[in-house]
């Protein structure tokens, strides 16, 4: 009996959670995430008290003459206002500023391919695919030694990947749950994002913009290896690219040159 | 105040110009209600088909799948599933919300609580039903030609939209629908803004004015701006897809073109985003009206809950590009996006804590209508809050196109306008037919539809926050997400449940149409000027146009000697 209320209470709290961390900034969304819903959930309460508790309180049986008040006076507009104030700056004031430090300081702080280690990535959404393009030993995109691989992404581990996307067809979403990251792919632009990931293993990748019948299959595999796995993986794979690529191929044609 | 254009109309006396091409707002209000409830039932199976997909991928429907999907065995075929959302979403907000929350109550009530014999301009209130009525049904042709109706979405991006990802005349006809109700609704909001400014009764200023017709008054004008930025951007879809313009196609590759996809996407949110608004607006302004009704005391901060309904209304003109954050558009957008979205808690706390003054210390009557109130208070309170955590930037990074988008989204728009809706139309009913309805039967749809309720759409939060994203068929192709499985059951469950009660509140309607109790003029006891005259209102509602002394909301003043607890808005008022 105690087993199954165990095992009954550890399910429930499964479903109150999001996907799995494996990435070094996706604890700054999850810590704005929990402080929000701390701080909603304690006006929720609050409303919640307000509601049930005056329901309770004056219903018709309890309290036969209502207080006859248009809620003018000095001190009603007082706590009034007090409420609208401790709203703004208990929770809007600070998300805000949180959101925007992280903005500034690590989301849109793309890493420099020319002074730091980074792998770059060219990305195509296509109905219903995702290609993920390297550039193989020459360090250029657009050439012949490309590595390219469909519905595929492989990265190593404590590496920075910068991403360039863009979409062939329609506007896709580029959405990685595992790191809290989501960037919509358009036709016409190239959109930017970047992540470091830090736990080896298979994850999903999806997209996530509606994006046509089979909108629910646009499904790639994420595999974060260690950083000797990848180097292994990616040694192979342009092995095999400089013997196979055919130049001749359209689908494999649609690197562009790297700008940052 | 009453300059404008108030007389007795002949009374209509055939049956045509009686109840098909009338030009009395009584009618049309009546037209607009039948006409949303059905788009609601249609809108609501259409959910309960989508909710039967998600919890149970590639299951044969029960009782209505081989009729409706003989080709696939009775279940939902892929490409079916995505017109059924596109469409579920493009029904319920145009078709159902629109027209109960804004053409039946904006009809009905504005006229009558203002002490008017009529709109301002009788004809094109009419012609703004029969645009509606013709829009719905280019609208249900959409769902019988041969390659289906829209499947889009309702927000319809481009490319998609375009002949790129949608080759088949749907969505054409979804855009001529869209822009032919926009002509209807902009009718209609040019009609009401009218009607309140010249229309009002001797005496009424504007704070005069009951809440409800400041929340309908506010949408006519939100409308009459930004339902026609809605219609041009369709025109411009319209011309991409027969046109063969290129204004929202681009890129070198299969779309070719020199226009930009996002372009759509800004013109449709500088409406999308008003429209939301547009939506809550009416019953914000019904639940703050009631509230005071039924708690037999005056509004609490009357005067601030109508100028914070403003100030909401104009910052979500400037607010819309928290829809497109994951657009990347520039960093200057993104950041004031974000900050101004935030600034619109300040007018929602004011006017919740409005709210919870206006219960305080009253002598409450819990009658339906004031349940279904209490009830907006609640799930509106909920859908508000979350709203929080998708303005923020960063958590929207991860949680934009999630389910938790999805139970937000329908917390405000869906659960608070279908708990509003439901109020007035429990409050009205008596007003509008002359008969009571069951009141039993009422508090038992009351329940039966917020706890449901509550089941549906935190769950949606949920699993959105575990990471499931929207309009996909089948979900657990995704092995991270089938550990939400049991809470997608739940889901539907609810959603079926929730379904069977709106069946009692049906029956409850016509029942009582038929052979309810007769109703009083004034069975609610309250003072605004609606209930000063008999139930159902003759045809030019008011013999002599009321002269008004006081406010709406005079209630519970103890100083009263006539017996009743309550003023009539036509009487002097008593000092306390």
């Amino acid at each position: 009996m105690n087993l199954l209320k165990m095992g009954v209470s550890a399910g429930w709290l499964d479903y109150f959670r999001p996907p799995e961390n494996i990435s070094t900034t996706a604890h700054l969304i999850d810590d704005l995430f929990n402080y929000t819903t701390l701080m909603v959930t304690f006006y929720f309460i609050l409303v919640c008290i307000g509601l049930f508790g005056f329901s309770y309180l004056y219903s018709r049986k309890r309290n036969k003459t209502p207080y006859y008040t248009y809620g003018n006076k000095k001190k009603h507009l007082i706590v009034t206002a007090f409420i609208g104030a401790a709203v703004f700056l208990s929770i809007d004031l600070n998300i805000t500023r949180i959101a925007n430090n992280d903005l500034v300081n690590t989301f849109w702080k793309f890493p420099d391919h020319k002074n730091e280690k980074v792998l770059r990535v060219e990305v195509m959404a296509q109905q219903w695919m995702w290609s993920f393009r390297y550039t193989g030993p020459d360090n250029e995109f657009g050439t012949a030694d490309d590595i390219v691989t469909n519905n595929d992404l492989r990265v190593p581990v404590n590496t920075k990947v910068l991403f360039h996307l863009t979409a062939k067809d329609v506007i896709h979403s580029f959405f990685v749950p595992s790191v809290r990251l989501k960037v919509d792919t358009i036709p016409g632009r190239i959109t930017r994002v970047w992540w470091e990931v830090t736990k080896p293993g298979k994850y999903d990748i999806a997209c996530a913009e509606m994006c046509g019948t089979h909108h629910y299959l646009m499904k790639a595999g994420l595999t974060v290896y260690t950083e000797e796995d990848f180097n292994k993986w990616l040694a192979s794979s342009s092995l095999i690219a400089a013997n196979t690529n055919d130049p001749q191929d359209a689908n494999l044609a649609w690197g562009w040159k790297w700008e940052e | 105040m009453s300059g404008g254009y108030n007389e007795i109309h002949p009374e209509p006396t055939t049956f045509w110009s009686k109840y098909i091409f009338s030009f009395d707002h009584k009618v049309i209000a009546k037209q607009f209600l039948w006409y949303g409830i059905f788009f609601l039932g249609v809108g609501g199976l259409m959910a309960l088909l989508i909710r039967w997909t998600l919890a149970n991928p590639g299951v044969p429907v029960p009782i209505i799948g081989n009729l409706l999907f003989s080709g696939s065995g009775g279940v939902v075929p892929p490409d079916t599933y995505a017109m059924l959302f596109t469409m579920h979403g493009t029904i319920m907000i145009f078709y159902a919300i629109t027209p109960i929350l804004i053409g039946a109550f904006g009809n009905y009530c504005i006229p009558l609580m203002i002490g008017a014999r009529d709109m301002a301009f009788p004809l094109l209130n009419m012609l703004s039903f029969w645009f509606a009525f013709l829009s719905g049904v280019v609208l249900l042709i959409s769902l019988i030609i041969p390659q289906g109706a829209a499947a889009g979405g309702w927000t319809s991006y481009p490319t998609l939209s375009t002949l790129i990802g949608s080759p088949g005349a749907g969505q054409t006809l979804w855009c001529l629908a869209i822009f032919i109700f926009g002509i209807s609704s902009t009718m209609g909001a040019v009609n009401y803004v009218t009607t309140v400014i010249t229309l009002r009764a001797p005496g009424m200023g504007y704070f005069d004015m009951p809440l409800t017709v400041w929340g309908l008054w506010l949408t006519a004008i939100l409308n009459a701006i930004f339902v026609p930025v809605l219609g041009a951007g369709v025109i411009l879809l319209i011309l991409d897809r027969v046109f063969g313009t290129t204004f929202f196609l681009a890129g070198a590759s299969a779309t070719s073109g020199s226009g930009d996809p996002v372009l759509f996407q800004h013109v449709f949110w500088i409406f999308g985003h008003p429209e939301v608004y547009i939506l809550i607006l009416p019953a914000w302004g019904i639940v703050s009206d009631l509230l005071s009704f039924f708690s037999r005391k005056p509004a609490f901060g009357a005067k601030a809950t109508a100028l914070s309904m403003t100030s909401i209304s104009v910052l979500s003109t400037v607010v819309y590009g928290h829809h497109m954050f994951t657009t990347q558009m520039s960093p200057l957008l993104t950041q004031s996006f974000m900050t101004l979205t935030m600034t619109i808690s300040i007018p929602s706390a004011i006017f919740f804590a409005n709210w919870l003054g206006t219960i305080w210390k009253g002598s409450i009557r819990f009658d339906s209508p004031m349940l279904f109130s209490l009830g907006v208070v609640f799930v509106f309170g909920l859908g508000g809050l979350t709203g929080l955590h998708l303005g923020t930037t960063t958590t929207d990074l991860f949680l934009h196109d999630t389910y938790f988008v999805v139970g937000h989204f329908h917390y405000t728009m869906a659960a608070s306008v279908l708990l509003g809706g439901f109020a007035g139309i429990y409050f009205w009913f008596p007003k509008m037919f002359g008969r009571m309805m069951n009141e039993g039967l009422a508090k038992v749809h009351f329940w039966g539809t917020m706890i449901p309720l509550n089941g549906i759409f935190f769950g949606m939060l949920l699993v959105g926050y575990g990471g499931m994203h929207r309009r996909i068929y089948n979900p657990f192709i995704y092995e991270s997400l089938q550990r939400l499985i049991p809470v997608n059951n739940l889901i539907t469950t609810s959603a079926i449940l929730m379904g069977a009660f709106q069946l009692v509140f049906v029956y409850n309607f016509i029942k009582s149409l038929m052979s309810g109790e007769k109703a009083v003029n004034n069975p609610w006891e309250v003072g605004t000027l609606e209930w000063t005259i008999p139930s159902p209102p003759p045809h030019h509602n008011y013999d002599i146009i009321p002269v008004v002394k006081c406010g709406p909301h005079e209630l519970g003043n103890p100083n009263l000697k006539t017996g009743r607890d309550f003023q009539y808005q036509t009487e002097e008022l008593v000092e306390a």
